[in-house]
Protein backbone atom coordinates (compact mmCIF):
# COMPACT_ATOMS: atom_id res chain seq x y z
CA UNK A 1 0.00 0.00 0.00
CA UNK A 2 1.99 2.74 -1.35
CA UNK A 3 1.48 6.19 -3.66
CA UNK A 4 -1.93 7.34 -4.63
CA UNK A 5 -3.64 4.21 -4.10
CA UNK A 6 -2.08 3.90 -0.68
CA UNK A 7 -3.35 7.33 0.15
CA UNK A 8 -6.83 7.11 -0.95
CA UNK A 9 -6.85 4.06 0.97
CA UNK A 10 -5.75 6.04 3.95
CA UNK A 11 -8.34 8.63 4.02
CA UNK A 12 -10.56 5.75 3.27
CA UNK A 13 -9.81 4.24 6.37
CA UNK A 14 -9.91 8.22 7.52
CA UNK A 15 -13.27 7.79 7.28
CA UNK A 16 -14.23 4.50 8.58
CA UNK A 17 -13.03 5.49 11.46
CA UNK A 18 -15.29 8.51 12.02
CA UNK A 19 -17.90 6.21 10.76
CA UNK A 20 -17.41 3.83 12.98
CA UNK A 21 -17.07 6.71 16.20
CA UNK A 22 -20.18 8.45 15.03
CA UNK A 23 -22.72 5.27 14.64
CA UNK A 24 -21.59 4.15 17.74
CA UNK A 25 -22.52 7.55 19.51
CA UNK A 26 -25.63 7.77 17.31
CA UNK A 27 -26.86 4.14 19.35
CA UNK A 28 -25.28 4.73 22.69
CA UNK A 29 -25.94 8.56 22.38
CA UNK A 30 -23.70 8.36 25.64
CA UNK A 31 -21.47 11.83 24.89
CA UNK A 32 -24.73 13.67 23.23
CA UNK A 33 -26.47 13.55 26.43
CA UNK A 34 -23.71 13.79 28.79
CA UNK A 35 -22.24 16.67 26.85
CA UNK A 36 -25.77 18.44 26.02
CA UNK A 37 -27.14 18.55 29.01
CA UNK A 38 -24.09 19.65 31.04
CA UNK A 39 -23.20 22.87 28.33
CA UNK A 40 -27.19 23.30 29.41
CA UNK A 41 -26.25 23.43 32.69
CA UNK A 42 -23.47 25.17 32.50
CA UNK A 43 -25.27 28.03 30.53
CA UNK A 44 -28.36 28.32 33.43
CA UNK A 45 -25.24 28.45 36.29
CA UNK A 46 -23.23 30.80 34.70
CA UNK A 47 -26.08 32.66 34.06
CA UNK A 48 -27.25 33.07 37.76
CA UNK A 49 -23.75 33.79 38.51
CA UNK A 50 -24.00 37.26 36.17
CA UNK A 51 -27.20 37.24 36.17
CA UNK A 52 -27.81 40.74 38.32
CA UNK A 53 -27.37 43.24 35.27
CA UNK A 54 -28.96 42.18 31.49
CA UNK A 55 -26.46 44.75 30.29
CA UNK A 56 -23.59 42.39 32.09
CA UNK A 57 -25.02 39.55 30.87
CA UNK A 58 -24.99 40.80 26.92
CA UNK A 59 -21.66 41.71 27.17
CA UNK A 60 -20.69 38.12 28.75
CA UNK A 61 -22.62 36.23 26.34
CA UNK A 62 -19.56 34.80 23.98
CA UNK A 63 -17.35 33.56 26.67
CA UNK A 64 -20.25 31.67 28.11
CA UNK A 65 -21.19 30.19 25.31
CA UNK A 66 -17.25 28.87 24.63
CA UNK A 67 -16.31 27.85 28.05
CA UNK A 68 -19.70 25.30 28.04
CA UNK A 69 -17.91 24.39 24.62
CA UNK A 70 -14.65 23.94 26.03
CA UNK A 71 -15.88 21.90 29.01
CA UNK A 72 -18.05 19.63 27.02
CA UNK A 73 -15.04 19.30 24.19
CA UNK A 74 -13.86 17.74 27.39
CA UNK A 75 -16.22 15.25 28.26
CA UNK A 76 -16.88 14.49 24.74
CA UNK A 77 -13.46 13.31 23.54
CA UNK A 78 -12.94 11.51 27.21
CA UNK A 79 -15.97 9.66 26.02
CA UNK A 80 -15.06 9.09 22.28
CA UNK A 81 -11.66 6.55 23.64
CA UNK A 82 -13.54 5.20 26.94
CA UNK A 83 -16.24 3.03 25.03
CA UNK A 84 -12.93 1.60 22.82
CA UNK A 85 -10.95 0.89 25.78
CA UNK A 86 -13.53 -0.71 27.52
CA UNK A 87 -13.16 -4.46 25.51
CA UNK A 88 -10.17 -3.98 24.31
CA UNK A 89 -11.47 -2.62 20.72
CA UNK A 90 -8.73 0.28 20.83
CA UNK A 91 -5.63 -2.00 20.62
CA UNK A 92 -7.48 -3.97 18.08
CA UNK A 93 -7.41 -1.40 15.62
CA UNK A 94 -3.93 -0.56 16.47
CA UNK A 95 -2.80 -4.27 15.22
CA UNK A 96 -4.56 -3.52 12.12
CA UNK A 97 -1.95 -1.82 9.58
CA UNK A 98 -3.02 1.48 9.20
CA UNK A 99 -1.66 4.53 9.86
CA UNK A 100 -2.00 6.12 13.08
CA UNK A 101 -2.74 9.54 12.03
CA UNK A 102 -5.24 8.26 9.87
CA UNK A 103 -7.12 6.80 13.54
CA UNK A 104 -6.13 10.27 14.93
CA UNK A 105 -7.89 11.93 12.32
CA UNK A 106 -10.68 9.89 12.05
CA UNK A 107 -11.31 10.48 15.35
CA UNK A 108 -10.92 13.75 15.58
CA UNK A 109 -13.15 14.11 13.04
CA UNK A 110 -16.06 12.59 14.35
CA UNK A 111 -15.42 14.55 17.75
CA UNK A 112 -15.25 17.73 15.45
CA UNK A 113 -18.52 17.16 14.16
CA UNK A 114 -20.29 16.47 17.68
CA UNK A 115 -19.08 19.38 18.99
CA UNK A 116 -19.81 21.83 16.07
CA UNK A 117 -23.32 20.65 15.98
CA UNK A 118 -23.68 21.06 19.83
CA UNK A 119 -22.35 24.27 19.24
CA UNK A 120 -24.85 25.42 16.84
CA UNK A 121 -27.70 23.81 19.01
CA UNK A 122 -25.97 25.95 21.69
CA UNK A 123 -25.86 29.48 19.95
CA UNK A 124 -29.56 29.93 19.82
CA UNK A 125 -30.21 28.75 23.26
CA UNK A 126 -27.11 31.50 24.61
CA UNK A 127 -28.47 33.85 22.17
CA UNK A 128 -31.57 33.63 23.96
CA UNK A 129 -30.78 33.28 27.69
CA UNK A 130 -28.40 35.88 27.72
CA UNK A 131 -30.38 38.38 25.75
CA UNK A 132 -28.00 39.05 22.95
CA UNK A 133 -29.26 38.73 19.41
CA UNK A 134 -27.33 37.08 16.24
CA UNK A 135 -29.65 38.38 13.49
CA UNK A 136 -27.65 38.20 10.62
CA UNK A 137 -24.51 37.33 12.09
CA UNK A 138 -25.12 33.22 11.82
CA UNK A 139 -22.86 32.15 9.07
CA UNK A 140 -20.33 33.89 10.12
CA UNK A 141 -20.96 32.87 14.41
CA UNK A 142 -21.17 29.14 12.11
CA UNK A 143 -17.94 29.65 10.90
CA UNK A 144 -16.29 30.62 13.75
CA UNK A 145 -17.84 27.68 15.87
CA UNK A 146 -16.59 25.02 13.51
CA UNK A 147 -12.90 26.75 13.66
CA UNK A 148 -13.23 26.89 17.47
CA UNK A 149 -14.66 23.69 17.99
CA UNK A 150 -11.75 22.28 15.67
CA UNK A 151 -8.91 23.92 17.67
CA UNK A 152 -10.70 22.32 21.13
CA UNK A 153 -11.19 19.16 19.44
CA UNK A 154 -7.42 18.45 17.79
CA UNK A 155 -6.04 18.95 21.72
CA UNK A 156 -8.50 17.18 23.24
CA UNK A 157 -8.41 13.94 21.15
CA UNK A 158 -4.76 14.03 20.77
CA UNK A 159 -4.80 14.28 25.08
CA UNK A 160 -7.38 12.12 25.85
CA UNK A 161 -5.48 8.87 23.98
CA UNK A 162 -2.56 10.22 25.66
CA UNK A 163 -4.26 10.03 29.17
CA UNK A 164 -6.87 7.25 28.32
CA UNK A 165 -4.99 4.96 30.39
CA UNK A 166 -3.86 6.52 33.44
CA UNK A 167 -5.44 7.09 36.62
CA UNK A 168 -7.58 9.77 36.97
CA UNK A 169 -8.17 10.93 33.41
CA UNK A 170 -11.34 12.46 34.23
CA UNK A 171 -9.31 15.39 35.59
CA UNK A 172 -6.16 15.21 34.12
CA UNK A 173 -7.46 16.25 30.51
CA UNK A 174 -8.85 19.72 31.42
CA UNK A 175 -5.51 19.76 33.38
CA UNK A 176 -3.11 19.15 30.32
CA UNK A 177 -5.64 20.76 27.83
CA UNK A 178 -6.70 24.13 28.93
CA UNK A 179 -3.02 26.12 29.13
CA UNK A 180 -2.95 24.41 25.47
CA UNK A 181 -6.09 25.68 24.18
CA UNK A 182 -6.09 29.38 25.38
CA UNK A 183 -4.84 31.00 22.27
CA UNK A 184 -8.09 29.00 20.15
CA UNK A 185 -10.37 30.02 22.97
CA UNK A 186 -9.18 33.69 23.31
CA UNK A 187 -9.55 33.90 19.27
CA UNK A 188 -12.88 31.96 19.43
CA UNK A 189 -14.49 34.58 22.17
CA UNK A 190 -13.37 37.55 20.68
CA UNK A 191 -14.42 36.68 17.22
CA UNK A 192 -18.03 35.99 18.18
CA UNK A 193 -18.08 38.69 20.53
CA UNK A 194 -17.02 41.10 17.41
CA UNK A 195 -19.86 39.41 15.15
CA UNK A 196 -22.10 39.65 17.86
CA UNK A 197 -21.58 43.10 18.55
CA UNK A 198 -21.05 43.92 15.16
CA UNK A 199 -18.78 46.94 15.43
CA UNK A 200 -16.19 46.40 12.99
CA UNK A 201 -16.57 44.19 9.93
CA UNK A 202 -12.69 43.68 9.27
CA UNK A 203 -12.59 42.69 13.02
CA UNK A 204 -14.10 39.71 12.92
CA UNK A 205 -12.65 38.22 10.05
CA UNK A 206 -9.05 39.06 11.41
CA UNK A 207 -9.53 37.23 14.60
CA UNK A 208 -11.62 34.33 12.28
CA UNK A 209 -8.03 33.95 9.92
CA UNK A 210 -5.94 33.73 13.19
CA UNK A 211 -8.37 30.81 14.70
CA UNK A 212 -7.66 29.20 11.74
CA UNK A 213 -3.92 29.46 12.15
CA UNK A 214 -3.98 28.02 15.83
CA UNK A 215 -5.92 25.23 14.30
CA UNK A 216 -3.48 24.73 11.61
CA UNK A 217 -0.20 24.43 13.77
CA UNK A 218 -2.19 22.28 16.21
CA UNK A 219 -3.55 19.81 13.51
CA UNK A 220 0.13 19.55 11.46
CA UNK A 221 2.25 18.91 15.63
CA UNK A 222 -0.53 16.86 16.90
CA UNK A 223 -1.01 14.59 13.78
CA UNK A 224 2.84 14.21 13.42
CA UNK A 225 3.79 12.82 17.00
CA UNK A 226 0.10 11.06 17.65
CA UNK A 227 1.77 7.48 16.63
CA UNK A 228 4.14 8.04 19.28
CA UNK A 229 1.12 8.47 22.05
CA UNK A 230 -0.61 5.11 20.90
CA UNK A 231 2.81 2.94 20.11
CA UNK A 232 2.98 0.53 23.65
CA UNK B 1 26.82 -5.84 41.80
CA UNK B 2 26.27 -2.40 42.78
CA UNK B 3 28.83 -0.01 40.60
CA UNK B 4 31.10 2.35 42.38
CA UNK B 5 29.55 5.95 42.42
CA UNK B 6 31.34 7.55 40.10
CA UNK B 7 34.13 10.56 41.45
CA UNK B 8 32.62 13.57 41.76
CA UNK B 9 34.76 15.91 38.80
CA UNK B 10 37.16 18.89 40.42
CA UNK B 11 35.10 21.34 37.46
CA UNK B 12 31.65 20.54 38.66
CA UNK B 13 32.85 22.18 41.76
CA UNK B 14 34.28 24.87 39.78
CA UNK B 15 31.25 25.53 37.85
CA UNK B 16 29.26 25.66 41.42
CA UNK B 17 31.58 28.27 42.39
CA UNK B 18 31.88 30.14 39.75
CA UNK B 19 27.74 30.03 38.88
CA UNK B 20 27.50 31.70 42.77
CA UNK B 21 30.13 34.06 42.30
CA UNK B 22 29.06 35.54 39.22
CA UNK B 23 25.53 35.38 40.75
CA UNK B 24 26.73 37.36 44.05
CA UNK B 25 28.40 40.07 41.02
CA UNK B 26 25.68 40.43 38.85
CA UNK B 27 23.21 41.08 42.09
CA UNK B 28 26.16 43.53 43.35
CA UNK B 29 26.13 44.75 39.86
CA UNK B 30 22.39 45.55 39.78
CA UNK B 31 22.06 47.11 43.48
CA UNK B 32 25.39 49.18 43.41
CA UNK B 33 26.74 49.69 40.04
CA UNK B 34 23.51 50.21 37.50
CA UNK B 35 22.03 53.81 37.74
CA UNK B 36 18.67 54.41 38.71
CA UNK B 37 16.27 54.41 36.21
CA UNK B 38 15.11 57.80 34.44
CA UNK B 39 11.20 56.46 35.41
CA UNK B 40 11.37 54.03 37.94
CA UNK B 41 14.28 55.07 40.16
CA UNK B 42 15.45 52.38 42.22
CA UNK B 43 12.89 50.24 41.21
CA UNK B 44 14.57 48.96 38.25
CA UNK B 45 17.44 46.59 40.23
CA UNK B 46 14.60 44.47 40.31
CA UNK B 47 14.64 44.25 36.89
CA UNK B 48 18.11 42.76 36.21
CA UNK B 49 17.03 39.43 38.61
CA UNK B 50 13.96 39.06 36.87
CA UNK B 51 14.78 39.87 33.67
CA UNK B 52 17.49 37.33 33.19
CA UNK B 53 15.36 34.81 35.51
CA UNK B 54 13.06 34.85 32.96
CA UNK B 55 15.00 34.57 29.93
CA UNK B 56 16.53 31.18 31.73
CA UNK B 57 13.26 29.88 32.25
CA UNK B 58 12.43 29.83 28.30
CA UNK B 59 15.81 28.58 27.40
CA UNK B 60 15.18 25.58 29.98
CA UNK B 61 11.94 25.25 28.44
CA UNK B 62 13.58 24.59 25.40
CA UNK B 63 16.67 22.57 26.70
CA UNK B 64 14.20 20.12 28.12
CA UNK B 65 11.90 19.69 24.72
CA UNK B 66 14.64 19.53 22.53
CA UNK B 67 16.15 17.09 24.95
CA UNK B 68 12.60 15.10 24.87
CA UNK B 69 12.94 14.72 21.40
CA UNK B 70 16.40 13.37 21.58
CA UNK B 71 15.17 11.01 23.77
CA UNK B 72 12.40 9.95 20.82
CA UNK B 73 15.28 9.71 18.03
CA UNK B 74 17.39 7.56 19.60
CA UNK B 75 15.77 5.65 22.79
CA UNK B 76 18.19 6.57 24.58
CA UNK B 77 18.04 7.13 28.49
CA UNK B 78 20.20 9.32 29.68
CA UNK B 79 18.20 12.27 27.05
CA UNK B 80 14.76 11.64 29.54
CA UNK B 81 17.03 12.72 32.77
CA UNK B 82 18.63 15.43 31.16
CA UNK B 83 14.71 16.15 30.04
CA UNK B 84 13.24 15.83 33.17
CA UNK B 85 16.28 17.85 34.85
CA UNK B 86 15.97 20.71 32.52
CA UNK B 87 11.79 20.86 32.97
CA UNK B 88 12.11 20.77 36.70
CA UNK B 89 14.50 24.10 36.15
CA UNK B 90 12.53 25.31 33.86
CA UNK B 91 9.49 25.03 36.42
CA UNK B 92 11.50 26.36 39.66
CA UNK B 93 12.88 29.56 36.85
CA UNK B 94 9.16 30.17 35.93
CA UNK B 95 8.10 30.50 39.22
CA UNK B 96 10.70 32.55 39.97
CA UNK B 97 9.85 34.66 37.50
CA UNK B 98 6.27 34.71 38.27
CA UNK B 99 7.07 35.87 41.95
CA UNK B 100 9.75 38.32 40.38
CA UNK B 101 7.05 39.54 38.34
CA UNK B 102 4.54 40.10 41.56
CA UNK B 103 7.06 41.77 43.43
CA UNK B 104 7.87 43.94 40.49
CA UNK B 105 4.59 44.69 39.17
CA UNK B 106 3.13 46.00 42.83
CA UNK B 107 5.34 49.01 43.49
CA UNK B 108 5.64 50.02 39.40
CA UNK B 109 2.05 49.51 38.59
CA UNK B 110 0.34 49.25 42.13
CA UNK B 111 -1.17 45.87 41.63
CA UNK B 112 0.34 42.07 42.18
CA UNK B 113 -1.34 40.47 38.84
CA UNK B 114 -1.59 42.94 35.21
CA UNK B 115 -2.68 40.15 32.93
CA UNK B 116 0.96 41.59 31.15
CA UNK B 117 2.00 39.47 28.12
CA UNK B 118 4.79 37.97 29.24
CA UNK B 119 3.71 37.29 32.78
CA UNK B 120 0.65 35.64 31.84
CA UNK B 121 3.04 33.68 29.36
CA UNK B 122 4.81 32.08 31.90
CA UNK B 123 2.13 31.40 34.31
CA UNK B 124 0.54 29.58 31.36
CA UNK B 125 3.98 27.76 30.70
CA UNK B 126 4.19 27.06 34.05
CA UNK B 127 0.63 25.52 34.45
CA UNK B 128 1.94 23.43 30.78
CA UNK B 129 4.88 22.22 33.00
CA UNK B 130 2.87 21.10 35.85
CA UNK B 131 1.06 18.61 33.31
CA UNK B 132 4.46 17.09 32.39
CA UNK B 133 5.09 16.11 35.88
CA UNK B 134 1.48 15.26 36.73
CA UNK B 135 1.75 12.76 34.21
CA UNK B 136 5.08 11.60 34.58
CA UNK B 137 4.32 10.58 38.31
CA UNK B 138 1.27 8.39 37.00
CA UNK B 139 3.46 5.85 34.35
CA UNK B 140 5.87 3.41 35.84
CA UNK B 141 7.27 2.17 32.86
CA UNK B 142 10.03 4.64 32.41
CA UNK B 143 10.27 4.24 28.35
CA UNK B 144 6.56 4.90 28.03
CA UNK B 145 7.10 7.79 30.92
CA UNK B 146 10.01 9.21 28.55
CA UNK B 147 8.17 9.23 25.10
CA UNK B 148 4.87 10.78 26.71
CA UNK B 149 6.98 13.47 28.45
CA UNK B 150 8.59 14.16 25.63
CA UNK B 151 5.18 14.21 23.32
CA UNK B 152 3.52 16.61 25.77
CA UNK B 153 7.01 18.56 26.09
CA UNK B 154 6.40 19.08 21.94
CA UNK B 155 3.39 20.43 22.16
CA UNK B 156 4.23 22.81 25.27
CA UNK B 157 6.99 24.31 23.07
CA UNK B 158 4.87 24.59 19.75
CA UNK B 159 1.55 26.61 21.96
CA UNK B 160 4.19 28.99 23.48
CA UNK B 161 4.42 31.10 20.51
CA UNK B 162 0.72 30.40 19.94
CA UNK B 163 0.16 31.40 24.25
CA UNK B 164 2.37 34.64 23.50
CA UNK B 165 0.15 36.27 20.72
CA UNK B 166 -3.09 35.18 22.61
CA UNK B 167 -1.44 36.56 25.85
CA UNK B 168 -0.80 39.63 23.78
CA UNK B 169 -3.43 40.47 22.10
CA UNK B 170 -5.36 39.92 25.40
CA UNK B 171 -6.07 43.11 26.25
CA UNK B 172 -6.29 44.51 22.75
CA UNK B 173 -8.57 44.92 20.63
CA UNK B 174 -7.47 44.39 17.38
CA UNK B 175 -5.03 41.69 16.89
CA UNK B 176 -3.10 42.19 13.07
CA UNK B 177 -2.20 45.91 14.40
CA UNK B 178 -0.43 45.37 17.50
CA UNK B 179 2.47 42.89 16.12
CA UNK B 180 5.87 44.67 17.65
CA UNK B 181 8.85 42.40 17.70
CA UNK B 182 11.01 45.22 18.38
CA UNK B 183 10.02 45.46 21.55
CA UNK B 184 8.44 48.44 21.69
CA UNK B 185 11.79 50.08 20.94
CA UNK B 186 13.12 50.17 24.38
CA UNK B 187 16.08 52.42 24.87
CA UNK B 188 18.27 51.55 27.48
CA UNK B 189 21.54 52.88 28.97
CA UNK B 190 24.59 51.17 27.61
CA UNK B 191 25.71 50.44 31.72
CA UNK B 192 22.34 48.78 32.56
CA UNK B 193 22.27 46.86 29.15
CA UNK B 194 25.88 45.41 30.48
CA UNK B 195 24.28 44.70 33.80
CA UNK B 196 21.11 43.39 32.32
CA UNK B 197 23.12 40.83 30.02
CA UNK B 198 25.92 39.64 32.86
CA UNK B 199 22.82 39.09 35.22
CA UNK B 200 21.70 36.81 32.05
CA UNK B 201 24.76 35.07 31.70
CA UNK B 202 25.12 34.34 35.81
CA UNK B 203 21.73 33.30 35.76
CA UNK B 204 22.08 30.83 32.70
CA UNK B 205 25.60 29.58 34.33
CA UNK B 206 23.55 28.44 37.40
CA UNK B 207 21.04 27.26 35.19
CA UNK B 208 23.92 25.15 33.55
CA UNK B 209 25.44 23.84 37.08
CA UNK B 210 21.87 22.65 38.43
CA UNK B 211 21.16 21.03 35.35
CA UNK B 212 24.24 18.78 35.76
CA UNK B 213 24.14 18.34 39.15
CA UNK B 214 20.18 17.29 38.58
CA UNK B 215 21.14 15.13 35.65
CA UNK B 216 24.08 13.18 37.72
CA UNK B 217 21.47 11.95 39.85
CA UNK B 218 18.63 11.38 37.58
CA UNK B 219 20.92 8.74 35.98
CA UNK B 220 21.30 7.37 39.07
CA UNK B 221 17.74 7.31 39.60
CA UNK B 222 17.61 6.09 36.16
CA UNK B 223 19.97 2.87 37.70
CA UNK B 224 18.00 2.31 40.40
CA UNK B 225 15.01 1.91 38.84
CA UNK B 226 16.22 -0.05 36.48
CA UNK B 227 17.66 -2.74 39.21
CA UNK B 228 14.48 -2.78 41.05
CA UNK B 229 12.63 -3.68 38.02
CA UNK B 230 14.81 -6.42 37.33
CA UNK B 231 15.84 -7.46 40.34
CA UNK B 232 13.29 -6.66 42.84
CA UNK B 233 14.51 -7.01 46.63
CA UNK B 234 17.82 -8.07 45.72
CA UNK B 235 17.95 -3.88 45.30
CA UNK B 236 16.80 -3.25 48.43
CA UNK B 237 19.89 -4.78 49.84
CA UNK B 238 22.24 -2.76 47.86
CA UNK B 239 21.30 0.28 49.97
CA UNK B 240 23.97 2.02 51.05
Amino acid sequence: MTGRSGFTADIRTLFAITGKDLRSEARSKAATVATGFFSSVTLVVLAFALGRDSALMTAAAPGVLWVALAFSGVISAAQAYQSDLADGAFEQLLTLPIPRAAVFLGKLLANWLTMTLLGAVLLPIASVLFDAPIGAGVPQLLLTIALGTLGFAIIATFYAALTANLQARESLLPVLMFPVVVPVLLAAVRATDAIVTGADVGLAGDWIQLLAGFDLVYLVVTSAIFHIVVEE
Amino acid sequence: MTSPLPRRPTWLNVLGVVALVALAIGAWLGLRVSPPDVNQGDLIRVMYAHVSVAWVSFLAVGVAAFAGIAFLWTGKRRFDVVSLAASEAALLFGALTIIGGMTYSKPTLNTFWTWDAKLTLTALMVALLAGVFIVRGLIEEPVRRGRVSAVILIVVLASLPLNYLAAEWFRTLHPAKSIDLTGGGVTMDATMLEVLLFNVGAAALMFTWLLIERVRLGLREAELEDRRGRGGEQAEVVRV
